[in-house]
């Protein structure tokens, strides 16, 4: 190493080596201090059944629309529905929607946590926490419904609670169905004893 | 000729809920015409009205507001219960805001001992007062004088 006469010569000489030596230090602590990698740690997939997912069809988002003769549209739509494996006409689905346009005007929207269509039996029934919304403004809440694939009846299993222009009502039971064959009025009847409070 | 009787004599306030118990509700989706049938029980209150069968009527639905109930059409024998008064009719119908009952067809009112009947009354809830005209005729217990 050349002998320099002024200090500030050998300062720089001596940050000629020591700078390096510095650098090497920190280029090799990006190795040598690395999290270890643990092989054995699997990438974090998706944890969806694999061979579940094989073993049994599954419709994602299914959409069933149909309009009937006279006219009704009818639709239903859920987040997933599987066929049932034992009955190949048997749908169960989960998050069921359903939506029934019938000429007259008259929009009822279904919802409900779960359900199944049944196409032999031309009916869908939706249960769990099942909501109906008409358009003539009643607002229906039973935990079962079945309702005709062809819109033209709804039926609920249980008691009913409804708030509507009358006010709240209870029921045992509420059917919501044509007037007669061939007229598009439908009816919305509750049975089983009915309560309603009206406040003026 | 007429009369008038006083008539279940508390006040009664037309402001309360009106529940109304039955065993079937039917409401047509395209007018929106509503129908208690099956022993159907309206009370309000003291006043308990029941009838084989009530039709509901709306102030006008377009009115903006939800269509209010302005009329109740009680018939089939309509029993209405104020109080300690009684009366009996075919048909009834009760308009809840200005609470006043009509009722129509041989009525027949018992007031404790005496008994009024009449072709129609027409009862004012709030002022408590009953107007019963046509063939009005009266039974007048003397009382017992045995």
């Amino acid at each position: 190493m050349a002998i320099y006469d002024n200090a500030y010569s050998r300062f720089i000489a001596w940050l000629k080596i020591i700078l390096p030596l510095v650098a090497l230090g920190l280029l090799s602590t990006l190795f040598l201090f690395s999290r270890g990698i643990d092989p054995s740690q699997t990438i974090p997939y998706a944890d969806v059944d694999i061979d579940e997912l094989v073993r049994e069809q599954r419709i994602t988002s299914p959409n069933y629309t149909g309009m009937t003769d006279d006219g009704t549209a009818v639709s239903f739509f859920a987040e997933s529905a599987r066929p049932d494996p034992d009955n190949p006409n048997l749908l169960t689905a989960v998050a069921l929607k359903a939506k029934i346009e019938a000429p007259s005007g008259l929009q009822v929207d279904i919802s409900s946590e779960g359900g199944s269509i049944n196409s032999t039996q031309r009916q869908s029934v939706l249960s769990g926490n099942v909501e109906v919304e008409t358009s003539s403004g009643y607002e229906i809440f039973t935990e079962r419904l079945t309702a005709a694939l062809d819109g033209s009846l709804l039926e609920t299993a249980r008691n009913v609670r409804a708030q509507g222009p009358l006010g709240m009502i209870e029921a045992g039971k509420m059917v919501l169905e044509l007037e007669d064959a061939d007229s598009d009025t439908y009816l919305l009847v509750f049975k089983g004893g009915v309560k309603l409070v009206y406040t003026p | 000729q007429s009369a008038q009787v006083a008539f279940g004599g508390l006040q009664h306030d037309s402001s309360l809920p009106v529940e109304v118990v039955a065993d079937q509700l039917q409401v047509n989706q395209t007018d929106g015409s509503a129908v208690f049938t099956g022993n159907v029980v309206i009370g309000q209150g003291t006043m308990r009205l029941s009838a084989a069968e009530v039709q509901v009527e709306y102030t006008s639905a377009e009115s903006g507001t939800a269509g209010r109930i302005s009329r109740m059409l009680a018939s089939g024998g309509v029993v209405l219960v104020n109080g300690g008064e009684a009366a009996e009719a075919n048909e009834a119908t009760y308009t809840i805001d200005t609470g006043s009952i009509v009722m129509t067809g041989d009525v027949v009112m018992t007031q404790g001992q005496n008994a009024l009947t009449a072709n129609r009354m027409v009862i004012d809830l709030n002022t408590g007062t009953a107007n019963m005209e046509g063939r009005v005729r009266t039974i007048l217990q003397s009382g017992s004088n045995n």
